[in-house]
Order: C-alpha cells, then sequence, then structure tokens
C-alpha cells in the first residue's frame, strides 16, 4: 500500500450535501421547532413528555429536561432534579435543540474512495463502514502493535470506545482539553493539595466574601453552578477581585479590577505572598500544622516585593498590598479561585500551584468560603472485560503527566509527535476537531494528518477533521442517545446522573454504544458489553440500589450533601507524599522541576503587534456550537471581532466595525477578516478574539466562513516539560487593513 | 472636558426597530399626502359651495345651482383621492384580513381609531356633495335613488356642506394629531403637527384646483393657494423652532430632520427639506403667485401649482421617514 | 377571594452575566420567529481605561401601567390583562404597526404572521402558578417574577435598601420592571 507517500492522499474532501442531512428531510423539522408557530404551547398534556438527562454542550454536564411534543424537542429546560443546574440551564443548555435539528448534520457512515486522482467519499452502510474500521485497525495491530492505534476524543460517549480499545489492547488515549486547557489546573492542586480542583472547583464561593480571580471569565464561560455561586455570593456580600489584561463580565462585578499584564501572574501572585508573609497576614497556625516547604517558598518570594512586582505586572504596589491585605483580613472565607482553562505559557502547572499555596497560606481548606473537597456518589464501579496486559500504564513521556486515575495515557501533542515519528499510524477521532484543536497548532496538525495511515472520525457534524478521515461514522446527538452514568464527579450533593434519549437517532446515525458494541464484535471481542446499552446500565443501578426504569424518572441519584467545612481540631490530611500541603513539591523537584513557583519572564510583542488572548462567549461551545443557527441567530453570536485599545486603533487607523486581516509573528495571515472592536475594555498591549470562528468547511453551512480563527494564528507553542500541557499565549498579531 | 464613553452591545433581533424604527414605508406618505389633498378638496370646495349659496360670493355658476368647474372636479376628485390613500393604508396593514376589527369597536384614547372612523364618516356626505354639484350631469342619467338623493341634499345643503368643511378639517388634521401623540418619536411629538397637514393639505388642495380650474377662475385658486402657503410657512417656522427650542430629544430630532445628513433617495434630509420642500415647494410659489397677484404674468403659470404638490408630497416623506430614523425617545 | 394579582419583575443586575440564556428559553417557550426576539440582553460599559463600570441587563417589555401601546391600539388588541400586564390578541390586530411607534422603548414587534407581538411575560404560565420561561431558566437568578398585590411583600424585600430604578420613568409609562442598579454593592 502506498501510504504515505502519496500527497494527496488525505487531501481535503468537501462532503457532498447528498450525504448530510440535507434540507429536504430537515426543514419540516427546523421550521416548526426552531422558527416556530409564533403561540405559546397552552399546555395539552396528552402528547407531551418530559424526559430528563444531562447536556453535552461542555463539561459541568448539567441536567436538563427535554420537552418533546409530536415526536419533536421544542424546549430543553433546567432539570430541577440535577444538583448542577438546579432547575437553570445555560444558553448552550437551552440551544441544543439547533444542534440535534441542524441541517448539516452528518446522516450516513462514509468511506474515502479514489477515482481517477481525486479523493471522494461514498455513503456506506454500517456493516461496511464497521467492518472496514475493524479490518483496518486489527491489521495495524498485527503488523505495528497496539501501540501503534491512539484515540482522541473529547465528549462524555467516549467511555464505549475506551473500553472497546482496552479490550483490544490499545490504551494509548488522548484528550486535547488536558494539553491546552485544564490539565495544570488538575496537576497543579494534586502536587499541593493531593486532589483535583474538581469540575465543579471546590471553592465555596457562595458563602465567600473575598475571591479573586486571575483571568477568569465567569458570565462569558457559562459554568451553571459556578454562576449560581457566584450570583448568591454577591446578594450575600461576595466581593469579587479580578486581575484581567481584558474588562470582562467578571471584572464589571469586580470591586477592583487590575489590568494586569499578560503573563505576569506568577509574580503577582508571589508579591502577594510576600506581603502576607512579611506583614505576617498568614494563617501561621494552618501553616506549621499542615504545610510543608514554607521556608523555600519564602526564598523564593522574598524578592518579589510589591514594587518590583509592579514593574513587571504594570499594576500599582499599593494596590497589590491593598488586595493582599483585603485577602487576608476576609481570611478564611476569602479564596482565590483556580479558573478552568489555565495553561497559557508553559508554566501553568506552577501558576495553579500559587494559586494553592495562596488558598493555604490563609488557612481557607475546608472552611466556609474557602478550598472545599467535595465528595462523590459511592457508586459501585462498572465490572469491566478483561484487558490483556498493556505494555505500559502511561505513554505519555512527561513525568508528572497525572496523577488522577487516568482516563487519558498521553498528552494529544504527543500523538501528533508520535504519529510524525512513525511510532502511530492509525486515529480513532471521537468528537475532535483534529485540524482547529490547538495541540501543536494547525500546521503541525496537518502535517500529522497526512501522514497517519488510517483515520476513522466519529462526530455529528461535518467538522472539518470529517474532511480528512478515511471513514466518518455519524454519532447521533446526545439528546438521541444512552451513555454511561455520570457518576464520578464530586459535587456538594454527590449524584449520579443518566442519558437518556429524548427521541430516535435521526436518520442513519447512531449512538456510539451501538457503534464501539459493532466494532467489537467484528473485531472478535466478546462479552465486552452486554446486549445492550439499557441491560448495562440497569444492572450497574441495580447494584447501586436503584434501576434504570426507577431512574428514568428522576435522571439523578442523590446522596446526603458533602459534609464540607473542618471540626475544631480536625486532623487534616492530604494524598501528597508529605501528607501534608506541599507549598514546595516533593515530586516536582523529583523530577527535576522547580519544586516553588519561579516567576519567568515571558516573550514580549515585536514592535507593532499585539498578544492575542482569547475566550468564550457565553451561548457558544466552539465546536459543538459552531454551526447551531437557533444559537448562532443573535448578533452577539454570529461572528467574533477583535478587541482593539483606542489608542492602538488610533495608531493602526482602524475604526469601529472595519474588516481586517490579522497577521502574526510568523506572517500567518487569517484566512478571513475579522471584525474591529475599538473598546476601553483592554489594555494597550493585548487584543483579544474569542476562539472558535473562521471555520473553512464550506459543509458547514452557517459557520463557512464567520469571523476569524483564533487557532490559525497560534504558530508558536511551549510545552510544560512536567505534565505535557501545551501553551500558545505567545502568539503576536498585527493589523492587515483590507485594500 | 473629557467625554465619557458608553458602550452598549445588545442581542436585540427585530429589524422594525434596529438600526432604527421601521414600521412605515411609502404607503403612509402617500396616504397623508391623499388624504390631506382630500381634506382640503373638501374644506375648499364646500366652503365656496356655502358662500356662493348663502352670499353670492364666488365664480359664477354654471347655472341651475351647479357651481364652477373647479368646485365641481373638486368635489368629486376629494372622496375618489381619498379611496385611493385608503388603498395605500390597507397595504400597509400587516394583518390585511383583520381590517375589520377597526370597525368593531371605537377607542377613545387613539387618534388612529378616530381617523379609521372619520374616513368611514368622510364618504357618504362627500359623495352626496359630489353628486349635488354635478347633478346637472346626473339628472340627465335619470336613476330614481340618484335623483331622491340630490334633492334630500339640496334641501340640506347649508348643513352638508358646513359638516363637510368640518370633515374636511378633521381630515387633514387628524393624520398630523396621530403622528404627534407618539412621543416616544420626538420629531413627530410636536403640538403644531396637525395644523401643518392641514394648512398643507389645503395649499396642495389649492394648487390641485388652480391646475384643472378653467383660466378664468385660476386667479381665484391662486389667492387662495397663496394664503394657505404663507399660513404654511409660519406653521412650519413655528414647528421648527419648536422642536430646535425644546429638550434634547425635540431638539436632535429637528437638526436631525433639517440639519441631518441622512439620506433619501440619494440626498441628504436637509437639501430635501430646505431645497425641496422650502424653495421649490413653499417660496418659489409663493412668489410666483406674488407675481401674479401683482399682474406680472409668467410664461409657465402652472409651474407653481406643481411645484406645490411636489413640496406637499416630499413634507409627508420627509416627516414619515425622519421620524422613524431619529433614535426613539431617551 | 384571591387578590387580583398584578404581576412584574424585579432584576437584578449585579448579578446578571448577559448570558443571553433569557433570550433563547423564551424563543424555545414562545416560538418566536427568527429574526425577532422577545427579550433580549444588554451590556452597558461606561467609562475610559481603566476606570470602568458595567451594568447587564436582560430587557423585555415593561408591561406598563399608562402604557401607550394601550392606549394607541385603534381595536383594543393591545390592552391590559388585570393581572398587570399587557397583552395582545392577534385575532383583533390589524397590524396597523401603531403600537411599534407608540412604545418608548422598541419593545415590540409584527410578527411574520401579521400581528403585533412582544414578550408576554408568558400568560400561560404565570396563570398556572409557574415562573415565565426567562425566570425558569435565569442561572444568576437575575431574573424574578412578582406579584406587586403579594401581601407578603416579596418584591419589596428584594427592592429594599437597593438603588432601584425603572427605565424611561419620565416618559410616565409606570413601567413593571424594576431594576437593580449594577452599582449597588454586594450584599446591600
Amino acid at each position: 500500500m502506498s501510504h504515505g507517500q502519496d500527497l494527496n492522499r488525505r487531501d481535503f474532501i468537501k462532503i457532498s450535501s447528498l450525504f448530510l442531512a440535507g434540507s429536504a428531510a430537515m426543514s419540516s423539522q427546523i421550521g416548526q421547532t426552531l422558527t416556530g408557530g409564533g403561540t405559546a404551547f397552552a399546555g395539552n398534556a396528552g402528547d407531551e413528555r418530559v424526559v430528563y438527562s444531562f447536556c453535552e454542550h461542555c463539561f459541568w454536564r448539567c441536567g436538563i429536561a427535554a420537552h418533546v411534543r409530536d415526536g419533536k424537542i421544542y424546549k430543553i429546560t433546567g432539570s430541577e432534579h440535577h444538583p448542577l443546574s438546579n432547575g437553570k440551564l445555560c444558553p448552550r443548555g437551552t440551544g441544543g435543540i439547533g444542534q440535534i435539528y441542524d441541517p448539516d448534520r452528518l446522516a450516513h457512515p462514509l468511506i474515502r474512495e479514489r477515482k481517477g486522482g481525486k479523493s471522494t467519499y461514498r455513503k456506506a452502510t454500517w456493516d461496511e463502514a464497521i467492518t472496514l474500521t475493524a479490518e483496518k485497525l486489527y491489521q495495524i495491530k498485527e503488523k505495528y502493535g497496539p501501540q501503534a492505534i491512539a484515540m482522541l476524543h473529547h465528549g462524555y460517549g467516549y467511555t464505549f470506545f475506551k473500553e472497546m480499545f482496552k479490550s483490544f489492547g490499545v490504551n494509548k488515549f488522548a484528550k486535547p482539553s488536558f494539553d491546552f486547557c485544564c490539565g495544570p489546573r488538575h496537576q497543579g492542586y494534586i502536587l499541593t493539595y493531593g486532589h483535583s480542583a474538581g469540575t465543579p472547583e471546590g471553592i465555596d464561593i457562595e458563602n465567600s466574601k473575598y475571591v479573586i480571580f486571575f483571568g477568569t471569565h465567569y458570565g462569558e464561560n457559562m459554568h451553571n453552578t459556578a454562576v449560581q455561586e457566584i450570583s448568591e455570593g454577591i446578594r450575600r456580600g461576595l466581593k469579587i477581585v479580578v486581575f484581567d489584561p481584558r474588562f470582562s463580565t467578571l471584572a464589571g462585578k469586580a470591586e477592583k479590577w487590575l489590568p494586569i499584564k499578560a503573563g505576569t501572574d506568577i509574580a503577582m501572585m508571589q508579591a502577594m505572598m510576600n506581603v502576607l508573609i512579611t506583614e505576617n497576614l498568614y494563617d501561621k497556625e494552618f501553616v506549621e500544622e499542615n504545610t510543608v516547604g514554607f521556608d523555600e517558598l519564602w526564598a523564593e518570594v522574598r524578592e518579589m516585593t510589591p514594587e518590583k512586582a509592579a514593574e513587571i505586572t504594570d499594576i500599582p504596589a499599593e494596590d497589590i498590598r491593598e488586595v493582599a491585605r483585603r485577602f487576608a483580613s476576609y481570611a478564611p472565607s476569602a479564596a482565590v479561585h483556580p479558573g478552568r482553562r489555565t495553561q497559557w505559557y508553559a508554566d501553568g502547572t506552577q501558576r495553579v500551584r500559587c494559586i494553592a499555596i495562596l488558598n493555604a497560606l490563609v488557612g481557607n481548606y475546608k472552611m466556609p468560603g474557602g478550598v472545599v473537597k467535595y465528595e462523590k456518589y459511592k457508586l459501585p464501579k462498572a465490572p469491566h472485560h478483561h484487558y490483556p496486559a498493556f505494555e505500559k500504564e502511561i505513554w505519555s513521556q512527561y513525568p508528572l503527566f497525572t496523577d488522577i486515575k487516568p482516563s487519558n495515557t498521553m498528552a494529544s501533542h504527543e500523538v501528533m509527535q508520535q504519529t510524525l515519528n512513525d511510532e502511530i499510524k492509525a486515529w480513532f477521532v471521537y468528537g475532535v476537531n483534529v485540524p482547529e484543536t490547538i495541540t501543536l497548532g494547525r500546521t503541525a496538525t496537518l502535517e500529522a494528518i497526512n501522514k497517519v495511515d488510517f483515520l476513522v472520525a466519529v462526530d455529528t457534524l461535518p467538522m472539518e477533521v470529517t474532511g480528512y478521515a478515511d471513514v466518518v461514522l455519524p454519532e447521533c446527538t446526545y439528546l438521541e442517545r444512552y451513555d454511561d452514568l455520570d457518576g464520578g464527579r464530586p459535587y456538594r450533593t454527590p449524584f449520579v446522573a443518566l442519558r437518556q434519549p429524548a427521541v430516535e437517532p435521526m436518520f442513519d446515525s447512531k449512538p456510539g454504544n451501538e457503534i464501539a458494541r459493532m466494532m467489537a464484535d467484528k473485531l472478535g471481542l466478546h462479552g465486552v458489553f452486554e446486549d445492550s446499552v439499557e441491560e448495562y446500565l440497569d444492572k450497574r443501578l441495580k447494584t447501586a440500589g436503584s434501576s434504570l426504569e426507577e431512574m428514568k424518572k428522576t435522571g439523578v441519584l442523590l446522596a446526603e450533601p458533602t459534609d464540607l467545612y473542618r471540626k475544631p481540631g480536625e486532623k487534616l490530611k492530604f494524598k501528597t507524599p508529605s501528607g501534608k500541603i506541599e507549598l514546595a513539591s516533593s515530586k516536582m523537584k523529583e523530577a527535576g522541576f522547580s519544586a516553588v513557583p519561579k516567576y519567568i519572564k515571558h516573550p514580549e510583542a515585536p514592535e507593532g503587534y499585539y498578544r492575542i488572548l482569547t475566550g468564550r462567549k457565553p451561548m457558544l461551545t466552539f465546536g459543538r456550537t459552531a454551526n447551531n443557527r437557533f444559537l448562532n441567530e443573535l448578533p452577539t453570536a454570529r461572528e467574533n471581532d477583535i478587541w482593539v485599545n483606542p489608542e492602538v486603533a488610533k495608531q493602526h487607523g482602524l475604526t469601529n466595525g472595519e474588516y481586517v486581516h490579522l497577521k502574526n509573528q510568523a506572517g500567518v495571515v487569517s484566512d478571513y477578516p475579522i471584525k474591529v472592536k475599538v473598546t476601553e475594555r483592554i489594555r494597550k498591549d493585548a487584543v483579544y478574539m474569542v476562539h472558535g470562528y473562521g471555520h473553512y468547511f464550506k459543509k458547514l453551512k452557517w459557520a463557512y466562513k464567520r469571523g476569524a480563527s483564533h487557532n490559525q494564528l497560534i504558530s508558536q507553542t511551549e510545552i510544560d516539560k512536567a505534565i505535557g500541557a501545551v501553551g500558545f499565549q505567545n502568539n503576536f498579531v498585527t493589523f492587515i487593513k483590507e485594500a | 472636558m473629557t467625554e465619557m464613553t458608553t458602550e452598549i452591545i445588545s442581542t436585540k433581533l427585530n429589524p422594525n426597530v434596529l438600526p432604527h424604527l421601521h414600521i412605515w414605508e411609502w404607503h403612509i406618505p402617500l396616504y397623508l399626502f391623499l388624504g390631506g389633498i382630500a381634506g382640503g378638496l373638501l374644506v375648499i370646495t364646500s366652503i365656496m359651495i356655502i358662500l356662493k349659496r348663502k352670499f353670492g360670493i364666488g365664480p359664477k355658476d354654471e347655472g341651475d345651482g351647479c357651481p364652477c368647474l373647479a368646485v365641481r372636479i373638486g368635489s368629486l376628485l376629494s372622496p375618489v383621492l381619498l379611496g385611493i390613500g385608503m388603498l395605500f393604508l390597507f397595504l400597509d396593514l400587516a394583518h390585511p384580513l383583520y381590517v375589520w376589527a377597526f370597525y368593531t369597536t371605537i377607542q377613545p384614547t387613539s387618534p388612529m381609531s378616530a381617523g379609521s372612523w372619520i374616513l368611514i364618516a368622510f364618504f357618504p356626505l362627500a359623495v352626496l356633495q359630489a353628486m349635488l354639484v354635478n347633478k346637472k350631469f346626473l339628472r340627465e342619467r335619470n336613476i330614481g335613488i340618484v335623483n331622491k338623493l340630490i334633492d334630500w341634499t339640496e334641501d340640506h345643503l347649508t348643513l352638508v356642506a358646513l359638516i363637510n368643511s368640518q370633515i374636511g378639517v378633521g381630515i387633514g388634521i387628524y393624520t398630523g394629531i396621530l403622528l404627534s401623540f407618539f412621543y416616544a418619536r420626538p420629531l413627530w411629538s410636536s403640538s403644531i403637527l396637525g395644523m401643518l397637514f392641514l394648512v398643507s393639505g389645503i395649499s396642495s388642495a389649492a394648487a390641485l384646483m388652480m391646475l384643472f380650474s378653467p383660466d378664468d377662475e385660476k386667479p381665484l385658486y391662486s389667492k387662495i393657494d397663496a394664503n394657505a402657503l404663507w399660513i404654511e410657512l409660519v406653521v412650519v417656522g413655528l414647528f421648527v423652532l419648536g422642536g430646535i427650542t425644546g429638550p434634547a430629544n425635540n431638539s436632535g430630532a429637528m437638526m436631525h430632520l433639517i440639519g441631518g445628513d441622512y439620506q433619501m433617495a440619494g440626498m441628504s434630509y436637509m437639501v430635501w427639506f430646505w431645497g425641496v420642500f422650502m424653495a421649490l415647494g413653499l417660496l418659489i410659489p409663493l412668489f410666483l403667485e406674488f407675481l401674479e397677484a401683482a399682474g406680472v404674468h409668467i410664461k409657465f403659470p402652472l409651474v407653481a401649482p406643481v411645484l406645490v404638490l411636489i413640496g406637499g408630497l416630499v413634507l409627508r416623506f420627509l416627516i414619515v421617514f425622519a421620524g422613524q430614523t431619529y433614535h426613539t425617545f431617551m | 377571594m384571591a387578590k387580583q394579582k398584578n404581576f412584574g419583575m424585579v432584576i437584578d443586575t449585579r448579578v446578571c452575566v448577559a448570558c443571553s440564556a433569557c433570550v433563547y428559553a423564551c424563543k424555545s417557550e414562545n416560538g418566536v420567529p427568527e429574526g425577532y426576539c422577545r427579550d433580549w440582553v444588554v451590556q452597558e460599559t461606561d467609562g475610559t481605561y481603566p476606570k470602568l463600570r458595567m451594568e447587564n441587563r436582560s430587557e423585555r417589555c415593561q408591561h406598563c401601567e399608562h402604557a401607550p401601546c394601550v392606549t394607541y391600539c385603534p381595536t383594543g388588541a393591545s390592552h391590559y390583562a388585570g393581572d398587570g400586564t399587557v397583552q395582545i390578541k392577534p385575532h383583533r390586530c390589524t397590524g396597523c404597526k401603531a403600537c411599534l411607534a407608540a412604545c418608548p422603548y422598541d419593545a415590540r414587534f409584527v410578527n411574520p404572521r401579521g400581528y403585533a407581538d412582544k414578550c408576554s411575560l408568558c400568560q400561560h404560565r404565570i396563570e398556572k402558578g409557574l415562573d415565565t420561561a426567562c425566570v425558569s431558566v435565569c442561572p444568576t437568578s437575575s431574573l424574578n417574577l412578582v406579584d406587586f398585590n403579594d401581601p407578603e411583600g416579596k418584591a419589596v424585600s428584594m427592592m429594599n435598601g437597593k438603588e432601584v430604578y425603572r427605565q424611561k420613568e419620565h416618559a410616565g409609562t409606570s413601567p413593571s420592571l424594576y431594576w437593580i442598579s449594577a452599582s449597588n454593592k454586594p450584599g446591600a
């Protein structure tokens, strides 16, 4: 087989609309559901039902109530039973109807063929597609070994595929969001406290009096209960402090917004530690009893006075002192929030450790308004099929990749690297739009895509990755399927949640559990799955004293609320090597890295260029919602814009509303122009654009050419050598006016 | 003094109000124009009928109680033009099949309700008047019911004509009142708008009568028109001054009209207002008619009335459009 | 005898994050046509860098007590519903659009089906004792449905001690939406 030599082998195929849902089949559904009849439903109870499930628009996985009438979901509201919604829902959740009734959805399995020098897709039956996939994977495993196959995944339905692959002997799993999003946050906390920050984060916001945020933009990222807690906190008197180069929505609620220079958070936090220690404001007793490494920490931060930090961070020294002092005065009902996307430069882990250390210094652990640790529902683990012996348990080269019982075994950029090195020959991509997902930047990613021998993409929409695949398997949306129980996350009220279909899968799409079962069968793996997913769920629920029938009624099982706070005299225990909170991390030291966070100066922008910052909009989740007509109808969602300070705009002759192209420091020019937003809300040395626009796949009929791609402008990446996360914030852009 | 900047981001989706109010297009200004003329015609013709019948003042009769040609045509045109105007109103409705809803209730606080009823009330007496003044022609047709109606009208002519003159005023004025009740639209929110539309309607009607009257009757209508024009000039002046001296909403809206560079059909409001309406539509015709009255004959005498009509039409368009393109009451 | 209701809203802009969940929930609940909205979200930022202030608001029809749209409607289609809200009877609407011109809040639109349309305060829900769609979904509980005739006075207690305003009060419309200003301190 001439793999790898044919440069056009993986040329991008534009999927013919014949193979997509198509306008004819969709229009009636869309017309009724999305544009609406204009009459409010008067409430005929007859043919209306409510199905409880959980959302898939983001990792919060809030409980939803899907309202079905005449076989169509006409609205989605928050589940009143699920503790992560409390009946409320974010805009993306309500917009699920735009995803299920998207006219551009994948409708059939597709197989790539070469005819006369050109690649096209042809419609295939499930049997054909699964057989081809199984054959190829089997061949590659036989020839190169199971380590030549890797799965990239994002989305809760991945569990069935993981189970199948593990039974097959493959255990290379990578989730891109670890690399560039929350990896450092998990690891930073684990190295300090011995446990993850959690999702939801373990900060008792609603009872707190003073919470500091570094760059986190709640309101623009819509984590349901986090926002609920912040609101409740405000009603109870919570004061918010925001360090952000941009005046975000959250900054709009802050008692103090400090427009910190990007890339200097560690210096700021070191200065705060300096003030706490110099002015004796930290909780000495707590630190002595529950932490190790104080002296090492002090040795590191004693030089970082507020004056020195003021020069680095561009925040006046008296402001730094004021925040540190107020923080200490409200402690222990005060906390620094760890955020979520925390890999900006290669020092993300240490930055999160700074946050954890600041919290530890004021002794807010397990105190009202401080850092808390939630509990999980005690759901017995599912019995699993026998796995063959794996060559390695963890494939990542990074020493501190993850201490959580790994759901992933390597970083996604390592998948790219290993593909380029010929170690990986096949990719199974579940719900990851690889070319637009930052792992090493678009160029390197496309190189790897071109090199890989076999690429299977499981997706709901024709995202760009499907244009490069050898086999495209259409999965139905979360509203049309069962998935595994969501029972592994600790929260205030420990819970297990059920995902159940509200309607039947549309067209020829299938749920992941069925696709995985078909693949297991074809690969000759027996007994991996129960005969049906309902059977599996029922069995599992029965071990917890419930049943599928029972759980379908409310979609959740709840346990007693977590006992959050320390009792007087309680001895705290931490799962760290020392058994205490590690202000100086022994594991980091052992692995050859700095035990305490160090401030490292990051590259500056060249003259006339500005650091490009990114974030979210509250009604969007990047790829998942890019083509969602229901959500994108609003003028604020239709396109992204580039936020430019008025002085910078004047310098470059930019007017509000004009379209420009962006060029980065490596000379990459954005494919599509972006609208300029001249605003007072951003520093002079940075610009801001929301990620997830600028799609170039024509079949995403709505998303095509809207806004500009932030991902495309990432040429420079830095890898955190400790955990393998990838930072991409050292990219700078300038403006190219339209001719 | 440093300027405070306000940044507003809104998710509002509503082509009816964004980027500005956008609900009435050409239908409404055209109706206002035709309605104003119809009202003006009715006022002029009914007053002339009374003056002739009761006081013997006015141009010569055709005999047998039939007034001069201009009055006969004017009385006929009045209901016809109003009918056409009402057709435009109907076309503007978004829910036309429900037009009957106007006529199953009277909403006393709504000028539009009053207007819809006035429009109906207009027809019976205006048609009777039109029939009466053209009775010579109609008698020849010898239709029983028609003759009866003409007789009845003849008997009650003074009353009919008086009522018609009031209805004519009502038609001319209510459209201005209708717009002026919208305090949410600062340009329209002027107590003198009703008067402006009335006077403009009368001047346009007189101009129209000038156009179709025989030569010997023209001077009369020219005089009526000239008077109406200078009253209109005064009223426009008050309208503009009232706006400019008002609070921010009103002065801003008035400046948007008379000094704005917002475009209508390729020209700015300012050019339309001062160039077309004021100069061409008011001042030049006034000057020409003044010359006529002073005995100086113009080679193209019909220029003046045509300009007046153009001015009347442009005024309606300007007010309806500029009132919508300015921002809502703050 | 049950006391007559006088519905309105108290909207706490301190906690609103301008996420627009209310907009989408309303769209789903009421089948609002594409290209139009019954409620919308505004994010207002004032000042110059770095001294900036922000207020977020979810706006809709104010269900005024002296509603110019009701005063102006020639057919009685727009009317006071007796429960504190202003409603529209589509079968009495001629589509004359006077109500759109009359509204100083620009809250109405012309439904493609021909009649004037706007927020109905989810009358079909509130008459059953439910919250409106927007209030139900709002993750920050910025939106609150209140009954001003409620003897427990929840509306008043929500606003007590805070800086509260109504929009365009000088227009004389007596709107039923009360806004807790973002300039209030947390815990006010």
